[in-house]
């Protein structure tokens, strides 16, 4: 038996989880809110994550009922996110591996979602729409490697709601995404945006500032209600979502489609996603809100399984980066 | 001498081609078309490069007609306004139907399989000479059919000059 | 009456070879008018909204035969357009016999390792490179660049092997220099996830794109940008 514990801080949320051999034992988390119109600054949620990360690990632990002499391992997020909340969480990280005299094993967030996926979901070896905050990527596995192919070429779908939930100040409480997606629920009227496919990657900057530019007016002239917006807004970029992943499927002549990242878990997404996979004779996977926001379980599990293929990381290679490619980690877990 | 063929989209219909050289009658025959008394499209045949081109704007204007969004009064009309490059229906009729001095004529018929009279009523009425539709490439202004087409020597590099014709035709609502 | 016109044209595809299905098309193969001839069918996408998907599914049927058009006046080789249904969205154009995509080309040309095959994809890789200046002066953005969307075609006598653009689905007319890199961008990342280990080659393309235009020397410094945005970005979250 191999009992990892996984922290992620590389956003505004701050969780610890403990997989042994597949099963989740716990998977505590905080969520960094912020009031409606602003954005998470990186010194701010750091000091967030700061403040509750010995609250949750002890969580952790005692939800798994667990001793630290129980953990094998020690995994931690090295990357991509924000530079100081990163640099927090691997520092107790790097601290309790000490403490416990336990090896450390750093993780790529991307891959922490498409392993995390893929345990929840049993999906075998689907195309993976990643999408959250921080990216927006069609990933399909070959050749050890998790490949890109494709991808947004500005801001990501996530970054795009979010910005666009702070424009007309919809609250950050549980989060702009979820909001959005309620208001969305109201909305009937169809009010068109720009949408941008080239090949298979998508660009969401134009959609958003043109909204920026025209929520207001429209809201202000009545021409169309908030949630109008809202909806408008969520079947463009969801449409443009489903498009690029059909065509990797395509590409890759693919029947899996496994949805990964905080945006993942919006319902209207996850249908949109399924007219299609129906339509191609395809399977859909998702996970819900436990899963698809970051979470320590994630980090864990991916840990779990880079440490079974032998992979540990040293105490003076534990640094952290802001920027760190899906498919730059090599896959040693997978045929 | 003439060709009938049917088109894919629309099986119960025909189209007929016939091609007449030395024609005297011209503007009794245009005048004939007008008043409906000819059921046929008399186009000028040396603005024409083969007798696909015919059947691409035919085939177009019996789409339209079925959704009724034919530019012009009738079938005839249209299949002439469809082998002009350009949107204007009085510029399409001048390149391409018939004047009272042409010689040469392509006449189109589309009919039903049976319907054979059609044909010897055109026959009867035409006072010129029946040649193979094939020959029409003997008849086909060239440098005319490049100029009004604008048809750049550039552009027949990468396919004949039928290729660059039809492209045209088959895209200009949207140009 | 128009739904009757479109059950015609989808009548008929029933009596076509489905040739593939598709992201957002399905392409069959079948004669037409009496000349072999390719469909291609933009079908409703169940998942947009319906209005989106009519507005989308007309724009590009549109964008597509405008920029073949553009292409073909500028002696760049596209397939023929013999009809347009925009009714039911499909678009017939003349099929390109006797051809083979530029991927299978490199792929087997790869496979046979000999070093003859370098000169030869070299040849190839500076044509792709001349046709898409080429293209990029006529302000034509094709939107979808892979080697899958490139035919060689046999030329009937001696002449030189042919090089065909297809699929302008994505396509759209544009000035700007951040399309024309965003383009190549597509291309790039097509043609080095398909086609392993050949950097040196794109470099030629690349090389002979900057030698066939004035205009490129702003689209590669876009290029540049475009690349290191894909790279750079934060990504949090």
């Amino acid at each position: 038996m191999t009992v990892v514990i996984g922290f992620e801080g590389s956003a505004n949320k701050i969780g610890i989880g403990i997989i042994r051999d597949g099963e989740v034992l716990s998977n505590p988390r905080r969520t960094y809110i912020t009031p409606p119109g602003e954005g998470f600054q990186p010194s701010d949620t750091a000091r967030h994550h700061r403040s509750v990360i010995l609250t949750v690990l002890k969580e952790a632990l005692e939800q798994a009922g667990l001793k630290s002499s129980d953990i094998d391992c020690v995994a931690y997020t090295k990357g991509p996110g924000m530079g100081a909340p990163l640099v927090t969480v691997a520092l107790v990280a790097r601290t309790v591996a000490q403490l416990w005299g336990k090896p450390l094993v750093g993780v790529n967030h991307c891959i922490g979602h498409i392993e995390m996926g893929r345990l929840i979901t049993k999906a075998n070896n689907p195309t993976v729409l990643y999408v959250s905050g921080g990216n927006t990527q069609v990933i399909a596995y070959s050749e050890r490697r998790y490949r890109i192919f494709g991808e947004t070429i500005d801001i990501a779908v996530g970054n795009c709601l979010d910005r666009f939930a702070r424009v007309i100040k919809i609250s950050n409480d549980p989060s702009p995404g979820y909001n959005i997606e309620q208001m969305a629920k109201k909305g009937s009227q169809y009010v068109e945006l720009p949408y941008t496919v080239k090949g298979m990657d998508v660009s969401f900057s134009g959609i958003l500032s043109y909204i920026e530019e025209a929520a207001n007016k429209m809201l202000g002239s009545r021409q169309c209600t908030a949630e109008d917006l809202c909806f408008s807004l969520q079947e463009t970029v969801f449409a443009m979502l489903v498009e690029i992943t059909e065509r990797a499927m395509a590409h890759c002549s693919s029947q899996e489609v496994l949805i990964v990242g905080g945006v993942g878990c919006n319902l209207r997404l996850q249908e949109m996603m399924g007219v299609m996979c129906k339509e191609r004779g395809a399977k859909l996977f998702a996970t819900d809100e436990r899963f698809c926001i970051d979470n320590g379980a994630m980090i864990a599990q991916a840990g779990w399984e880079m440490f079974r293929s032998g992979q540990v990381t040293e105490l003076e290679d534990s640094w952290i980066t802001q920027r760190y490619r899906t498919d730059e980690v090599e896959v040693t877990w997978r045929d | 001498m003439h060709l009938s063929q049917t088109l894919e989209l629309f099986p119960d219909l025909t189209v007929t081609q016939i091609l007449f050289k030395e024609v005297q009658n011209a503007a009794e025959l245009r005048q004939n078309a007008v008043e409906g008394i000819i059921k046929g499209a008399l186009i000028k045949a040396n603005m024409l490069v083969s007798p696909f081109q015919v059947l691409v704007a035919t085939n177009k204007a019996l789409h339209l007609q079925k959704q009724s969004q034919m530019k012009t009064r009738g079938l005839f009309s249209e299949i002439i306004f469809n082998l002009s490059p350009t949107n204007n229906i009085s510029e399409a009729f001048k390149r391409f139907g018939i004047s009272d001095g042409d010689n040469s004529v392509l006449v189109v018929l589309v009919h039903n399989k049976e319907e054979s009279q059609l044909m010897s009523d055109i026959l009867t009425k035409v006072d010129g000479v029946q040649i193979p539709v094939d020959d029409l490439s003997s008849i086909s202004d060239l440098e005319k059919i490049k100029k009004l087409y604008k048809v750049s020597p550039r552009e027949e590099k990468c396919g004949t000059l039928l290729d660059a014709v039809v492209c045209r035709m088959a895209t200009k609502d949207v140009m | 009456m128009a739904k009757n016109s479109e059950m015609q044209t989808l009548d008929f595809l029933r009596t076509a070879e489905l040739l593939k299905q598709g992201a957002e098309a399905r392409v069959y193969r079948s004669v037409f008018l009496g000349k072999p001839t390719i469909v291609k069918e933009r079908f409703p996408k169940r998942y947009r909204h319906p209005v989106l998907d009519e507005k989308l599914t007309h724009r590009r049927t549109v964008q597509e035969v405008r920029s073949i058009l553009r292409c073909r006046k500028a002696g760049i080789s596209a397939p023929v357009v013999y009809f347009v249904d925009y009714t039911s969205h499909c678009i017939f154009l003349e099929e390109i016999t006797d051809s083979s995509t530029v991927r299978d080309h490199i792929a087997s040309a790869q496979l046979s390792g000999s070093s003859c095959p370098d000169v030869e994809l070299e040849h190839l890789v500076k044509k792709m490179g001349h046709i898409l200046a080429k293209m990029h002066d006529e302000d034509v953005i094709h939107g979808d660049l892979t080697t899958s969307n490139m035919l060689l075609r046999r030329p009937p006598e001696d002449g030189e092997t042919d090089l065909v653009l297809i699929d302008f689905g994505l396509s759209y007319i544009s000035t700007l220099p951040e399309d024309k890199a965003v383009d190549l961008y597509v291309l790039e990342k097509a043609f080095l996830s398909t086609h392993p280990s050949t950097e040196a080659l794109f470099e030629t393309l690349l090389k002979s794109y900057t030698a066939s235009s004035q205009k490129s020397e702003a689209v590669i410094k876009k290029l540049d940008e475009v690349r290191l945005r894909g790279r750079k970005r934060s990504m949090v979250g």
